[in-house]
């Protein structure tokens, strides 16, 4: 009976090492993966491939960036167009002063 | 065997189970934060590349941007700077129409023939000499022949002395004089027209600041 109940014991040790171990093999393979992967990027970036999507990813985002600058301007354009009536007499007066001699 | 250690072994095994529950409950918690561990540091690694790439790609993404938020810059800069050269000029052609409808005589609050003996004046002025041939279009050489005596007057009473001659020719101009001296050595352009090119070119800047367009 005792001899059974220590088997059990040694059996469950055995198996808890086991799952460490092999948890502590998928670790090592994942970061040995992830080492990997980012060093074929590194490399392929330094040669100036794998880029397209960080360079298509700025283009949209300095396009979205363009047509807000572009609607800004526009809308200060067309009030710049709106000058006030008194403003223009004004203009219009300081012009005739300078071109009708004294 | 007795009752008693029937019961005693029943929760031997018992402990004995919990135990080994245990044991294998602990390693995979263990391994559990290994994987969690070793998923963070994948993380940190990814992260750590993509900053490195986006360091060796920096200038070429920057060159991106440049070109395409560069374009919309220059573009909005061209529409505000149209916008401003739109308002500036609609005060000049108002200007224009304005003088137009004063050397027409249609201004009545103006006194043109004034205007153009204040134009003869100044350019004979500018010009120095006392022989001076004056050039009008058709209406003003009218207006003129008709009072030259108190336009040689004048000239006379404010350069001292000066002859002034018409020229029957008539100039395509809206109004205003160009004046020569007698060997033509010497012209004084004094158009409304020159005159207007002349003070917009000069005070172009003032307008638009009256404007409040700058």
């Amino acid at each position: 009976m005792g001899e059974r109940l220590q088997k059990l014991l040694d059996g469950a040790e055995s198996e808890a090492e086991s799952k460490v171990t092999e948890a502590q093999r998928r670790a090592e393979e994942m970061i040995s993966k992830a080492r990997t992967e980012a060093e074929n990027k590194r490399a392929r970036a330094q040669r100036g491939h794998g880029i397209d999507d960080l360079i298509q990813a700025e283009e949209e985002k300095a396009k979205k960036d363009a047509a807000k600058i572009l609607k800004e301007y526009r809308k200060k354009a067309d009030e710049t167009k709106k000058v006030p009536e008194d403003r223009f007499k004004e203009a219009v007066d300081l012009v005739l002063k300078e071109v009708l001699p004294r | 065997m007795n009752e008693g250690s029937i019961e005693l072994e029943a929760k031997l095994i018992e402990r004995i189970v919990e135990r080994r529950n245990e044991i294998v409950s602990r390693a995979e918690e263990r391994a559990e934060a290994i994987l969690k561990a070793a998923e963070k540091d994948c993380e940190r690694i990814r992260a750590e590349s993509e900053k490195q790439i986006l360091n060796i790609v920096g200038s070429e993404l920057r060159a991106v941007r440049d070109r395409i938020v560069g374009r919309s810059e220059l573009e909005g800069r061209k529409l505000l700077m149209e916008a401003r050269d739109e308002v500036s000029s609609s005060v000049f052609e108002e200007v224009e129409k304005r003088l137009r409808q004063m050397a027409e005589g249609q201004d009545k609050s103006i006194n043109f023939g004034e205007v153009l003996i204040k134009l003869i004046i100044e350019a004979a002025s500018a010009m120095g000499g006392d022989e001076f041939i004056v050039e009008a279009n058709g209406r003003d050489l009218k207006y003129l022949g008709e009072n030259l005596k108190q336009i040689k007057a004048r000239v006379k009473k404010a350069l001292g002395e000066g002859s002034i001659r018409l020229d029957s020719k008539p100039i395509p101009t809206m109004g205003g004089v160009v004046i020569r001296n007698n060997d033509g050595t010497k012209i004084y352009y004094n158009t409304l027209e020159g005159r207007l090119k002349s003070v917009r070119s000069r005070i172009e800047a003032e307008v638009a600041k009256t404007l409040g367009v700058i």
